[in-house]
This record gives C-alpha cells, structure tokens and sequence, in this order.
C-alpha cells in the first residue's frame, strides 16, 4: 500500500507547482471540451429538433441512426478520420493527419451522436399536447423550437452533460488521427495514456487528478443549470 | 479515392482468408469481453440486487455513486489499476502487470458500473406493486431477488449488451494496464491505434471491420430487444 500512497503523494505537487506542461495541456484539454461541445451543439440541436419536432418520412430512421452513432467505437471514428485526411486520402489535401485540428475534429464528430439521441429523445418526452396548442396558436417553427427546447431544458442539458463528458475522457479517436504527440496535440485523457504508458505514474496520476476536478466542475456546472430547469417544469405542470 | 480503395482491397482478403494475426486478435478480443462481463455481472448483481431492492438509508446515494461511476474516464481507471499491479505495489507479486489478466481486471473494472448503474434503475422501473405484493406474501430475500432479476430481464439483458459494447471497444485501459503487446493482450481496438501507428493501415482497416461487425451484431439484439420488451411494456400497462 505503501507504493501506491507515494505515487498518490508524489502527484499533488506537480498539479500545485504549476508544471508549464500541464498547464499548456489542461488548456488544451478545456478548448478542445468547450469547442468540441459547441459546435456538436450547433450541429446536432437542429437535427435534434426535426427529429424531435418533424413530421416528415424517415424521422424514425434518423433517431435509430443516432442512438447508433452512440454505439460507434471512437476508434473507428478515429480510424475514419486518418482515412479520409492521410496525404493520399480524399481530404488530403486539408493536411489534417496529426494536427491540434484533427483532434478537434474527432472529438467533435464523436460529441454530435450524444447531443442529437438524447436531445431528440427529452424533446419527444415532452407532454405532446403542449407542442400540439403551439401549433394550433399558430407558432412559427422558430417559436415551436425555441419552446421545446426551454421545455426540453433537463434533457437537452443531460444531452450536453454526456457530450462534454466524452470530449473530456475520449481517447480513441484523438490518439488515431491526431496520433497524440507530446506537448502538442494532447488532451489530459491523452496524455494520462501516455504517461502511463511509459510508466511515469506521477505524472499519470496528477494528470488524472487534474482530468477528474475538470470533469466534476462540468458536471457540477451543467448539473446547476438543469436543477433551474426543473424548477421552471415543475411550475409547468400542475397547469396541465 | 483511389488509394483508399485500394487499402480496402487489401484489407477485405486478411478477413476472408482468416490471416492469423486478425484472427488471434479477434479472438483475444472476444475473450476478454466475454470474461470481463462475466465477472462484472458476477460481482455487480448482488451490489444491483442491494440498491435496487434494499430499503436502507444512503441507498439514493449509493445509486446517484453507482451512475456517477459511469463516467469514470477509462483512462483513470487504468492507471489506478496498473499502480496496483507494478511490481512494488500491493498487488505487484502476482506479476500481473501487462499481462492479459491485468487487461481482465481493467475491463471488469469498466464494465461494472453499467451493471451497478443499469440493473437497478430496470428494477426500480418494475411496476411498485408487483415487489411490495412479494413482500406481502412473505417472500423470501432470495426469492424476491429472483422475481426481479426475471421481471427486470430486458434491463439486465440491456446492462450486459452494453458492457459487452464497452468492454469490446475500450482502448486506453487496456493499452496502459496491458502494454498492448502482439499475440499477448492486444484487442481490436487497441490493435487499430498500433497499426496506424506502424502506418500498415490495411490491418487498421481489416481490424476496424471485423470491430464494426461485432458492434453492429450487438446493437441489432439490443435493438430487437428493446422492441421486443416494448411488447411486454405494453401488455403489462393495460392490465395494471
């Protein structure tokens, strides 16, 4: 027990010193969070929304698909990516194989399946004669987005909660196509693979520590903004 | 297109031709899901069992721990595993440390939670009745246990598929407790970062293809078991 106490001591103050490596990676690791759920945010709320809101063929194929993006392993993803951005590859010529960029790339792609499924399925749990007197008060689709959304908040929140969750762990796709190279393209899940890989365990144990605050104030954070939400439902309800 | 054509033109006869390397691969990969779920529903039943059906205080807790679990960034629980396991640490003279059974441990550690998380929220969503009518009747803890396990068995049909999905897909623990040695303890997706990484990406490709057929084999009877226990959901509600 002894061993593993010291690994656990000797970790504490690389996180404290403020070790400039950790520090550019934990930088890093908060822009690729931030803008990885955003813009999986910008793109997945919309087909969220018809696939929650749309009453057009295929809506039901398009919620299986995304509940089965879910199920992609990252790798794969990651795997992908290198296909299609290797020199040879058909988007070659971007020059994306081993770049910060693709490692925001990946970590987006693999952000967009949490935020359609689990938007899409809060905005279909929604009372539907709520949508419904919407529609027949003549809402604009705008308004009726706008609505289900507010409505939608606890899930749609939960839906970004996993989203930023799997930008901060993920691993697989980010080591493939970004090929994770030290003080450069490494987020703190990547670099914690890394140092344990070559079995510095301090290092790898503080970068973990880091990983874990960072998690748990996103959580934390998300988690305050949901229970707003549910006051506002709570409110709704009764009214029904 | 074309180069990337030519890579799947390669890769597709590695499979047909059941190479060694990809076979062995496949099978190792397949081992280790099998196992590890087994033991995680070994160990997690009786921990699911507890919090599903106990009446205790500190059992909301022990659930709201049980889902937090689920986020738990693989490459945390690597590490943690691995500093049990070198040779100084407690652990450290069963010399399992980049062994296939420390990728064992780490993956049963990983698929735990989806059994602790999953198992009870499908026993807390039986009908209130049905468990409280048991106990009335005096059943037995053993017995009660039993009629949920049974009346819940989507659920825990649900937990495994996705441990298994988990377990199948995960990267980062296994390279850091494993090593991600050839023919020792590599899996598919393990195998994947390392051949991109030599740049052979036929076996990336050829190992991301049998990896996909084995996702996408579980996600259809996960499918079709939740249209399958929508029936019983729905011939249960009218009659209650």
């Amino acid at each position: 027990m002894k061993l593993v106490w010291d690994e656990f001591r000797d970790a504490v103050p690389l996180v404290f010193h403020g070790n400039p490596y950790l520090g550019s990676i934990i930088w890093f690791t908060v822009q690729v969070a931030v803008v990885a759920t955003a813009i999986a945010a910008l793109i997945g709320l919309p087909i969220a929304l018809a696939i929650g809101l749309g009453r057009f063929r295929g809506r039901r194929v398009l919620h299986v698909l995304a509940n089965a993006g879910l199920a992609v392993p990252p790798v794969l993803v990651g795997l992908l990516l290198y296909l299609l951005f290797v020199p040879t590859g058909p988007l070659g010529s971007l020059h994306l194989v081993l770049t910060r960029r693709s490692v925001f790339i990946a970590q987006t792609i693999l952000a967009i399946p949490y935020v359609v499924a689990l938007s899409a399925a809060a905005i279909q749990g929604l009372p539907p004669g709520l949508l419904n007197q919407a529609r027949a008060f003549g809402a604009s689709r705008v308004q009726l987005s706008v609505l289900a959304l507010r409505e939608a908040r606890i899930g749609v929140i939960a839906a970004l909660i996993a989203a930023l969750g799997s930008t901060l762990s993920e691993v697989g796709a980010m080591v493939v196509v970004g090929g994770n190279l030290y003080g450069y393209d490494q987020t703190l899940a990547g670099a914690a693979l890394f140092e344990g890989n070559a079995e510095h365990y301090e290092d790898a144990i503080a970068i973990g520590y880091v990983l874990m605050v960072l998690i748990f104030i996103a959580m934390c954070a998300l988690g305050l903004l949901q229970q707003r939400g549910g006051g506002i439902r709570m409110r709704f309800r009764p009214a029904r | 297109m074309h180069p990337l054509w030519n890579e799947l033109r390669r890769a597709i006869p590695l499979i047909v031709h059941q190479n060694q390397y990809v076979m062995n691969v496949t099978w190792t990969t397949i081992r280790v899901a099998l196992v590890s779920t087994g033991c995680a529903l070994a160990l997690g039943m009786p921990i699911a069992l507890t919090i599903g059906l106990g009446r205790f205080r500190g059992r909301r807790v022990l659930h709201i721990l049980a889902n937090a679990s689920l986020a738990l960034p693989p490459v945390l629980v690597g590490v943690w595993v691995l500093v049990f396991l070198v040779p100084h640490a407690p652990f450290g003279s069963l010399r399992y440390a980049n062994t296939l059974t420390a990728v064992y441990i780490a993956q049963t550690v990983l698929a735990l939670p989806f059994m602790v998380a999953l198992v009870p929220a499908a026993i807390q969503a039986l009908p209130p009745g049905l468990l409280d009518q048991a106990r009335a009747f005096g059943a037995s803890r053993r017995q009660l246990s039993m009629l949920a396990l049974r009346e819940a068995r989507i659920g825990v049909l649900v937990a495994v598929i996705a441990a298994l999905a988990s377990t199948l897909t995960e990267v980062a623990a296994v390279i850091i407790v494993g090593g991600n040695q050839v023919d020792i303890d590599q899996t598919l997706a393990s195998a994947i970062v390392e051949q991109i990484g030599n740049g052979t990406t036929t076996y990336a490709l050829a190992l991301g293809i049998v990896l996909l057929a084995l996702v996408l084999v579980l996600m259809a009877v996960l499918t079709a078991l939740q249209q399958f226990s929508g029936g019983i959901h729905l011939r249960f509600r009218t009659t209650s």
